[in-house]
């Protein structure tokens, strides 16, 4: 019954903030200045996709992932190489993301096939290995990818012959949650699919999955794929949204973190925890300290001088410690899915079934 | 006598510089009960690894249904018709029975069959229908046998292995399962039955085979395995 309700509750406040997020740039003018947040709202839906890709390698199948930010680079790099004027294949913003994504599975295939077969902490590193070479690929190969320049400009979506400028910053702002919206959407088919259940019952127990029929080395290798193009769709549309591929050290081991943080604290395979965890620490990150910061140098206490007196300086100092207070008090994340909720917190459940058990 | 369904040729298997399996052939026929009972590490599972792909067959062959599937990989085991009720149950614990079920049957496609078959398998172990929506590591060793082994028959297997049903079951639930499987077999399920309760293994099984380190030293019908000095001293004990 309990669980019932639970969900109830959590399915009113989904729809709640989806309401919410449609109104905020209706509702963003009339703020004052220091209250609004529809600016900052673009990140946060970029790194919601990047962390829903990674809960599809790590939250689904159970693939520790330390370089997906390697593929969020590659989608950034994929989007500009393929518009870019410098380069001979000028496409539009809609020609080009359907092949930025199909990079970036193709990206996921070639990282997954020879790692494949590798279990736990070994995967671990040799992803985390994978995100440092893309990023070294990328300033070292400058002669086509512009170094630590970047590439730009980099052409904005066209809608019925208007290209969006940096002016139209509530089109930029559905665009974008539509993007979001959609990738939520293939997210739940996924996990519901055929090839979702081969996931989470690799999850669950590899040897066991083997014995229903779930060929692990294909499924995983599906998920690397899936896992891959979605944070190849974040970089690209990062890459449009900023005209800019960014620099190599845009896409560093701290991105990869920063989305693991939203998966771990949001909760690891449930897609609204995916996406809680994504607004708690992008809207820490992108507006809370920045209002911060606002708010610290009208009182004149901030000093470009002295580190210490800047919050964004004090940013991983507070993930660090977020995350320890998380994995102390919040081991499942916010919103867990029902198996890591049930896993972490085995001890209570056997008490209850013995409970229960004993009043039978 | 018509063509043996299983049949395990000579298999020579180990673990490393182990050798546990030292040319165990055994066949079991469309329709029967076939059970190898034998001590702890005498080979058992080892021998029903061999033929569900967990464990590779240095030497010999083992055929199903016609056709050579030594060393075939797990998965591809199941395609074929094999369903495997692994020791130690290996259910998923954090899935509800209901999950459990649906994921014996993820290679099948037809939507409409499975239905068929979950309400056949919550007839043929109600309490599963009761805790549809439990979590399988909640349910009670004997239950997570059923549920493991609905699992399994939830494939529309040809045939079922199944390893140590009795481990760590209670003995009125142990009961109930070998009923359900002698049940299963009258129904024409073949079955490959490995058993550390022999006695139990024997009353159910048509043949039996004795395994000791590593080889078939006994093959004969059970009861007159049932009725062997020699598996009686060995494997009965004096309270029968």
């Amino acid at each position: 019954m309990a669980g019932g309700i639970r969900r109830a509750v959590i399915v009113h406040a989904g729809w709640f903030m989806l309401g919410i997020a449609l109104l905020v740039p209706i509702l963003d003018p009339l703020l004052p200045l220091e209250w609004k947040i529809a600016g900052h709202m673009n990140r946060i839906f970029i790194f919601a996709i990047l962390g829903l890709g990674l809960n599809v390698v790590t939250g689904y199948t159970g693939l520790l992932n330390l370089g997906i930010a390697a593929f969020m680079a590659i989608g950034a790099y994929s989007y500009a190489i393929l518009t870019c004027d410098i380069y001979p294949f000028r496409l539009g913003f809609w020609s080009a993301m359907p092949i930025t994504i199909c990079i970036g599975a193709i990206a996921g295939v070639v990282l997954g096939l020879p790692t494949i077969r590798l279990r736990g902490d070994y995967l671990a590193i040799v992803t985390l290995g994978f995100g440092e070479i893309v990023q070294d690929t990328l300033k070292n190969l400058d002669n086509i990818t512009q170094g630590t320049q970047g590439i730009n400009p980099l052409p904005a979506p066209t809608f019925w012959g208007h290209a969006l400028n940096t002016q139209d910053k509530v089109a930029w702002y559905y665009l974008l949650l539509a993007f979001l919206a959609l990738v939520v959407l293939v997210s739940r088919n996924l996990e519901h699919s055929r090839v979702g259940r081969s996931w989470i019952a690799i999850r669950e127990d590899e040897i066991a999955a083997t014995c229903m029929g779930v060929n692990p080395v294909k499924a995983k290798l599906v998920a690397f794929a899936m896992g891959a193009a979605l944070a190849s769709t974040s970089g690209g549309i990062y890459a449009a949204l900023f005209s800019n591929s960014g620099e190599p050290g845009n896409y560093d081991f701290q991105i990869s973190i920063i989305a693991l943080c939203i998966v771990i604290i949001g909760g690891m395979g449930n897609i609204s925890g995916v996406l809680l965890g994504a607004f708690v620490i992008g809207g820490f990150n992108s507006i809370v300290l920045d209002k911060l910061t606002t708010l610290l140098q009208q009182m004149g206490m901030v000093n470009t001088q002295n580190v210490l007196t800047v919050p964004g300086n004090w940013k991983y100092m507070i993930f660090g410690f977020a995350l320890i207070l998380a994995m102390r008090f919040k081991p499942e994340g916010l919103l867990p899915s029902r198996q890591l909720k049930a896993e972490l917190h085995e001890a209570e459940e056997d008490e209850r079934a013995e409970n229960a058990r004993g009043a039978a | 006598m018509p063509e043996p369904l299983l049949s395990i040729q000579n298999v020579v298997a180990g673990y490393g510089p182990i050798e546990a399996l030292k040319g165990v052939s055994l066949n079991v026929r469309g329709g029967e009960i076939v059970t190898l009972i034998g001590a702890n590490g005498a080979g058992k599972s080892s021998t029903l690894m061999c033929v569900s792909g967990l464990l590779r067959a240095r030497k010999g062959t083992v055929h199903f249904d016609g056709a050579d599937i030594t060393g075939f990989k797990p998965h591809t085991i199941v395609e074929e018709g094999l369903a495997q009720v692994p020791e130690g149950r290996k259910i998923f614990p954090r899935l509800t029975v209901l999950e459990n079920l649906e994921l014996g049957a993820y290679l099948r496609r037809d939507k409409q069959a499975i239905k068929t078959d979950l309400e056949k398998m919550y007839h043929l172990f109600p309490i599963l229908g009761e805790r549809r929506k439990q979590l399988g590591g909640t349910l009670s060793g004997g239950e997570q046998q059923m549920l493991a082994i609905g699992r399994a028959l939830m494939s529309r297997p040809k045939m079922l292995l199944m390893d140590e049903p009795s481990m760590g079951v209670a003995p009125i639930l142990t009961a109930k399962i070998f009923a359900t499987i002698r049940d299963l077999n009258r129904e024409g399920m073949t079955i490959l039955l490995v058993e550390q309760n022999a006695h139990l293994a024997l009353k159910i099984a048509h043949r039996g085979y004795v395994i000791e380190t590593g080889s078939i030293v006994l093959e004969d019908k059970a009861e007159s395995l049932l009725n062997d000095p020699r598996v009686k001293e060995a494997y009965l004990g004096d309270d029968d």
